[in-house]
């Protein structure tokens, strides 16, 4: 059902990169590290409210967070992204996937993988972690149905268009809505049974997160 | 008055006449070095494609070898030509 054109590539770099790096050349590190530098500091990615973090300070996973472009379904959330930085960078491309999950074409709706012709046979060395941003948040405002990373969702946006924006925005409020925890969303359902938020922290904090043991807390 | 040199040192300063700052694929300045030298000048050079964009010569090497680079430069993806 889903097409995994970069299911090998990506399953190479997360085994290789869980030894932290220590294989990556310093070609490739030094790179990342002046794109990190001037990406917090250049005003298109901070007129487009797209930031870029480092994940354990490495060099070789960083996370992205790309707004959700307005007058599209995704209007309203962030996303995030982690990006993998190969070995051989820049000669090949940067692994991105998303990490929120997101209805899109483009996009699988299981893993986050994404099919973008930059992050693949279209890839150049002078191309940036920051071009790639601006080019992921293009694709969110431009579906690409033909060339579809997830057919599922494809298959709906070409045949019908009321409900994919529906089913996107759906998405986008449940798992895109910035500032939203998973704990917050629990401790809302506690208090939805009538108890004040204080109690509800300290009963979800006691039960180290699960739900059912904080309710016997509380009723207790 | 009659001046007398009893010796001098000469200094030279250059540059690479060059309209960027920095190197497209490794992001190193081209007054430096790509990042796998040491010492920038003749063992480090500057070459330009037939579509006029510069590059470290071992930068632009590494790239036409590479398997994504269809011979295209990098920066404009015409054909790579020196």
């Amino acid at each position: 059902m889903f097409r995994r054109k970069q299911a090998p590539t990506s399953a190479a770099v997360s085994s290789s990169s869980s030894s932290g790096g220590v294989n990556h050349p310093a070609q490739a590190i030094a790179r990342v590290k002046k794109e990190y530098v001037e990406c917090q500091s250049d005003e298109g990615m901070k007129s487009c409210n797209i930031k870029l973090s480092l994940v354990e300070d490495s060099f070789v996973k960083l996370r992205g967070e790309i707004p959700g472009p307005l007058g599209t379904p995704f209007e309203g959330g962030v996303f995030q992204l982690l990006i993998d930085i190969p070995q051989n960078y820049p000669f090949n491309p940067p692994i991105v996937k998303f990490e929120t999950k997101v209805w899109h074409p483009n996009v699988s709706s299981q893993t986050g993988v994404i099919c973008l012709d930059i992050l693949k046979d279209q890839w150049a060395a002078a191309m940036t972690l920051r071009t790639v941003m601006l080019s992921i948040q293009a694709l969110m405002s431009t579906p690409e149905p033909d060339d579809p990373q997830d057919a599922v969702v494809a298959n709906q946006y070409r045949s019908n268009r009321e409900e994919y924006n529906r089913t996107a925005k759906y998405w986008t409020d449940v798992y895109a809505r910035p500032g939203v925890s998973e704990d917050d969303v629990k401790i809302k359902q506690l208090m939805d049974m009538g108890f004040d938020e204080a109690k509800c922290k300290t009963a979800l904090a006691k039960a180290k997160g699960n739900v059912e043991q904080a309710i016997e807390h509380l009723f207790a | 008055m009659k001046v007398r040199v009893k010796n001098w040192s000469a200094v030279a300063v250059w540059r690479w006449k060059v309209d960027d700052d920095t190197c497209g694929i490794c992001r190193m300045a081209f007054d430096g070095c790509c990042t796998d030298c040491r010492l920038p000048g003749d063992e480090c050079p500057l070459v330009w494609g037939q579509c006029k964009h510069c590059f470290h010569m071992h930068c632009i090497l590494k790239w036409v070898h590479s398997p994504n680079a269809n011979q295209l430069c990098p920066m404009c993806r015409q054909e790579w030509k020196f």
